[in-house]
């Protein structure tokens, strides 16, 4: 899809189409939104861990504010609870002592301003990245370096990847979500192109294990931002539901997401 | 709907009876223009002892029926000098008229005879004709000459702006617009995206747009109708025409096979903007190209064959690691044949596909889809007398959907094939149209079609628990995936879900006096096929799919009102017509529906409702030096898709929302004037609110992204579109007696610059991390120039 709206770019090349501009916008009662990414990376223990709630803010705000003084807790199955602490006033709220277990399911409990929050996950596992490749001869003008992660998808099972791109140039992470329909038991990649990448620059890819309700939530998430927009092609905005409800007061309904992990990181150098 | 069916049998019972009484006599033949031998559409005929006519039909056929006299009758057309011819009607009389046009007599007062008025009288209502010349006057972006886009300049109709495929009737969504192109179904009506449109302006001879009260004849979308007919070519002289533009340039030949027998028209069009792209240092490649054939014989004065094609495609390739193709492909043959001077017939036979590819190099694989259909009509048009004539026939098509098929293009490719089931399905339907004289001034058409619908047996059809392929998550307050339950197994032959509809169709005009009238209609159509998209305007990729076991067809019913009057002998047109329509089973998406290659549908859409009204306003200047029309619509268009069960939320809380085609005000101004044999000017102004849209009410965090969190749906819209333009027609030597006759024509597309959003993208800048609204705007000031010739 992105490639069409390239296409279409190619015909706007001749008048200089987009430009930045006013709009009023309305604005929401702010919303409670949970940041619950539990993430264990290969060949570590698992135990720190940290869970990052904030509030809905302004569209043109320059920051999200954080939500403080909320109570955090996860359970499993063994009746394990793991407390979450905030670190003084910054909405980030961190355990030490968390037992991350593949296929176990977890569940996060938030009390927020006399509002009870909840969402139940399951950790899943993630196949390695084998190699990364690099193309630098991509991309619409043919300039652009291009990335691959290969890994292994393992064959007969459905199973959904959540890949994060991080580069030393922009500020924001590239994120893109994977199912298995047309790659099952095959060799695939992850697909990551940045502009103005250079020899020397470090990219940080991670390679997360997710649940298809997850997959399903960032497919439509990443398309309301900012990547897949524009042109005809946009497709209908919408409010994502992630996989947490309040059970105090259900239109109250909080944003983001309960996930948990198996994480395969991999630092590259641009050659 | 009984009632209706009742008293159209009961009329056809009494109507031949009443006419026995007297002795009459038929008056039919075809009308011609004398350079070219192009039959004429539309041309009237009148009568005037009895203030009363005919016109000539999609073949240039007439008939009309009348008590033995002499008569004095007139033959007129707009843009052909008046005829007019004493008949002697003592026995049945064939005769062919050829008329010359008007434009070498520029300055010569017409007769001014009742041009309109039989538009006036006819219960035929909601409809716009274009005359291919008027459409190649107006000014356009690049100099393209483009049907679609001058249709959008009619009251009722809008589109979603510059490049966005399609138009939009009354508030309906492009997938509801019936394109006919000699007959056959175009599935895909655009090139390059949305910029240009596949008919190629040479090849055509005349456009009708239906809005409402749409004769039985037509069905299958529920809209509006665009009928399209192709020249037959010259079949007296050969001729030959073309252009040379910025973007694309165009040939046509015509000539004799036979002379005034038969004839051919080859004509091609082809882009070459992607030429440029070398210098802009840009390994892509994009492009069109379409091709329009025709042959016609006429065999006698009672039998006339055609065969028409039209091949088109758009090719697109991107630094050898995307290629992109698609298009449609049309074949059709056609005869004509007189059962009686009273008797027209006209046979189709036509197949006509359209096709997806797209080649992912950078992923190694690629991606094939389309539609294909196998068309026949058969359609009769019965003139019993002056006062009555029936048209009646049959339709049959058979398609085969091929969803998609992935497969991929090297050994290393880490894709698995993988097909999409196909979907087969056959309609039929049996119409019939009466238009009825009831007195001089009453006139009523009344008719219905009766259409069915059968899905036919594909591999692996999902079933769900409770038959319910979307359940509501309580908890999430979500629609979701039902998983299936089973799959189960057709074969081609077995029928796994049929539907039939009895659509009536009923038109009135009472005429108050010779300038003016009132008329009302009321139309049900059906349509049973629906285009996947959740996006604002058609995308090449989008898929049709077939109504069945989960999604129904959509029904529409729509009731229109107008009054009509012309002033100043005929200068000026006045039509005035408000509407009212309502649709059953809209179909709608459930928030973040995937659509592309999904093979699941039925789990990812609700069926819903639609609804629109509003009034039009058209004021037309046929004549003089100085043409054209201002045409303005007030509008609402809206739908809303309940919960089916109390708990369930429906979609946007199940309230009603604007569609993305609602535009509350619509102006459009379109003129052009003669200032001397040499040149012309012309130019547009439109007005439109800005479109529906769904902005952010906030923003928030998650895993490092910045997200904006939006309202309910379309309950914003983009700021206002409007824009003028300009073109000048420049005809050096307009009296050259040389065999080569050029023009050149300069155009400025969106005169005072106006950057008109095609959307608003909410996102945050990747380097500075802030959040920013940006403005999509696709053509600002335009200049343009093209060369256009004929020998």
């Amino acid at each position: 899809m992105k490639k069409l709206i390239y296409t279409l770019a190619l015909i706007c090349l001749f008048t200089n189409c987009e430009d930045v501009i006013d709009v009023n916008l309305n604005t929401a009662e702010p919303r409670l939104v949970i940041d619950a990414s539990i993430n264990w990376f290969k060949n570590t223990a698992g135990n720190e861990q940290s869970i990052k709630l904030s509030l809905t803010a302004p569209f043109f705000d320059d920051d999200v504010p954080p939500a403080n003084g909320a109570t955090v807790q996860i359970t499993d199955t063994n009746n394990n609870v793991f407390n979450f602490t905030e670190d003084n006033d910054t909405g980030i709220y961190r355990n030490s002592n968390f037992i991350p277990i593949i296929n176990e399911t977890y569940t996060l409990t938030i009390t927020y301003e006399g509002e009870t929050f909840t969402g139940t996950e399951t950790l899943k596992s993630v196949a390695s990245i084998d190699y990364v490749e690099q193309e630098n001869e991509g991309g619409f003008s043919g300039e652009d370096i291009e990335l691959k992660a290969f890994y292994t998808d393992p064959a007969n099972e459905e199973n959904y990847y959540f890949f994060e791109f991080i580069s030393n140039i922009p500020s924001i992470p590239t994120l893109e979500v994977y199912e298995d329909r047309f790659t099952d038991g095959n060799q695939i990649f992850g697909f990551y192109t940045e502009e103005d990448l250079e020899a020397g620059d470090l990219v940080t890819i991670r390679n997360y294990g997710v649940s298809e309700r997850f997959y399903q939530f960032m497919f439509i998430l990443l398309q309301q931002g900012s990547e897949e927009t524009g042109g005809p092609f946009e497709t209908q905005p919408a409010t994502v539901r992630g996989n947490c409800i309040n059970t105090t007061n259900p239109n109250n309904f909080p944003f983001g997401y309960f996930r948990l992990s198996e994480v395969d990181e991999l630092i590259y150098t641009v050659q | 709907m009984h009632i209706s069916l009742r008293l159209i049998v009961f009329i056809l019972c009494i109507s031949p009876l009443t006419l026995l009484s007297q002795e009459k006599f038929t008056l039919s033949g075809s009308i011609t223009d004398n350079q070219s031998n192009e039959t004429l559409i539309g041309v009237n005929i009148i009568v005037p002892e009895l203030q009363s006519g005919t016109m000539t039909n999609e073949y240039g056929f007439y008939s009309i029926t009348l008590p033995k006299g002499t008569y004095n009758i007139t033959i007129s057309y707009l843009g052909f000098q008046t005829l007019t011819e004493t008949i002697i009607l003592n026995t049945d009389v064939v005769k062919n008229f050829k008329l010359k046009e008007s434009a070498e007599s520029l300055d010569e007062v017409l007769i001014e005879e009742n041009i309109e008025a039989l538009n006036i009288k006819k219960p035929q209502m909601s409809v716009n004709a274009l005359s291919i010349e008027t459409i190649k006057n107006m000014p356009v972006v690049l100099g393209e000459v483009d049907v679609i886009k001058s249709i959008t300049l009619l009251p009722g109709v809008t589109n979603a702006g510059e490049g966005s495929s399609g138009f939009n009737v009354r508030g309906g969504a492009a997938d509801q617009n019936l394109i006919l192109l000699d007959e056959a179904t175009i599935f895909n009506s655009s090139h390059l995206f949305g910029f240009f449109s596949v008919f190629n302006p040479d090849a055509i001879k005349d456009i009708k747009l239906y809005k409402g009260g749409i004769p039985a004849k037509y069905g299958g979308r529920i809209s509006s109708v665009l009928d399209i007919y192709q020249k037959e070519g010259n079949s007296s002289k050969f001729h030959a025409n073309g252009g040379i533009g910025l973007i694309s340039s165009r040939l046509l030949a015509e000539g004799p096979i036979k002379k005034d027998k038969g004839s051919f028209l080859f004509g091609g069009r082809s882009s070459y903007a992607h030429l440029f792209l070398p210098l802009f240092d840009l390994d892509n490649i994009a492009y069109f190209y379409d091709l329009n054939t025709k042959l016609s014989y006429r065999l006698n004065n009672n039998n006339s064959i055609f065969l028409s094609g039209y091949f088109g495609r758009d090719v697109f390739e991107i630094q050898d690691s995307f290629e992109n193709t698609y298009g449609n492909t049309v074949v059709n043959f056609r005869w004509n044949h007189l059962f009686s001077d009273q008797l027209f017939s006209n046979l189709s036979v036509i197949y006509s596909d359209y096709y997806y590819g797209l080649k992912l190099n950078f992923v190694e694989f690629d991606w094939e889809s389309g539609i294909r259909n196998f068309n026949l009509k058969y359609d009769f048009k019965h003139y019993i007398s002056n006062n009555f004539k029936l048209e009646y026939g049959l339709n049959s098509i058979y398609y085969k959907f091929n969803p998609g098929e992935i497969n991929p293009t090297t050994e290393s490719s880490g894709i698995n094939p993988y097909k999409l089931i196909d979907k087969y399905a056959f309609e039929n339907a049996l119409y019939i149209d009466a238009e009825h004289k009831l007195s001089n001034k009453l006139s009523v058409s009344y008719g219905a079609r009766f259409s069915t619908f059968h899905r036919l047996g594909q591999d692996e059809l999902n079933t769900y628990a409770n038959n319910n392929p979307v359940i509501f998550n309580e908890a999430l307050g979500i629609y979701e995936k039902a998983e299936p339950t089973g799959v189960e197994n057709f074969s081609r032959s077995e029928v796994i879900k049929s539907f039939a509809n009895i659509e009536p169709r009923v038109a009135l005009a009472y005429q108050l006096n010779n300038k003016s009238s009132v008329k009302a209609s009321y139309n049900r159509m059906s349509q049973y096929l629906h285009l996947l998209s959740n996006t604002n305007s058609p995308t090449p990729l989008d898929v049709w799919t077939p109504s069945g076991k989960y999604v129904k067809p959509q029904l529409l019913d729509q009731v229109a009102l107008g009054y009509f009057r012309t002033f100043k002998d005929n200068t000026f047109a006045l039509e005035i017509e408000t509407f009212y329509k309502t649709i059953q089973n809209r179909i709608d998406y459930i928030d973040g529906a995937d659509l592309i290659a999904n093979d699941a549908i039925e789990q990812v859409i609700l069926n819903g409702e639609a609804r629109a009204y509003g009034m039009e306003i058209l004021l037309r200047k046929n004549e003089g030096k100085l043409k054209g029309w201002l045409s303005y619509t007030l509008s609402k268009s809206e739908q809303r898709t309940q919960g089916r069960t109390t708990i369930e939320t429906g979609i946007n809380n199940g309230e009603w929302y604007k569609t993305p085609f609602d535009k509350t005000h619509d102006i459009s101004l379109t003129a052009s004037y003669d200032l001397n044999k040499k040149w012309s000017l012309s130019a547009n102004f439109l007005f439109q609110t800005g479109q529906p849209a769904t902005f952010p009410n906030g923003q928030y965090e998650f895993n490092g992204i910045i997200v904006p969190s939006y309202e309910a749906r379309n309950s914003s819209r983009l700021p206002s579109y409007h824009r003028l333009d300009l073109a000048v027609n420049y005809n050096p030597n307009p009296n050259s007696t040389k065999k080569i006759k050029g023009e050149w024509v300069f155009g400025i597309y969106n005169a005072y610059n106006r950057r008109n959003a095609a959307n608003i993208t909410f996102r945050e800048n990747r380097m500075s991390g802030t959040n920013e609204a940006v403005r999509l705007a696709i053509f600002g000031i335009v200049p343009s120039v093209s060369y256009n010739f004929k020998f």
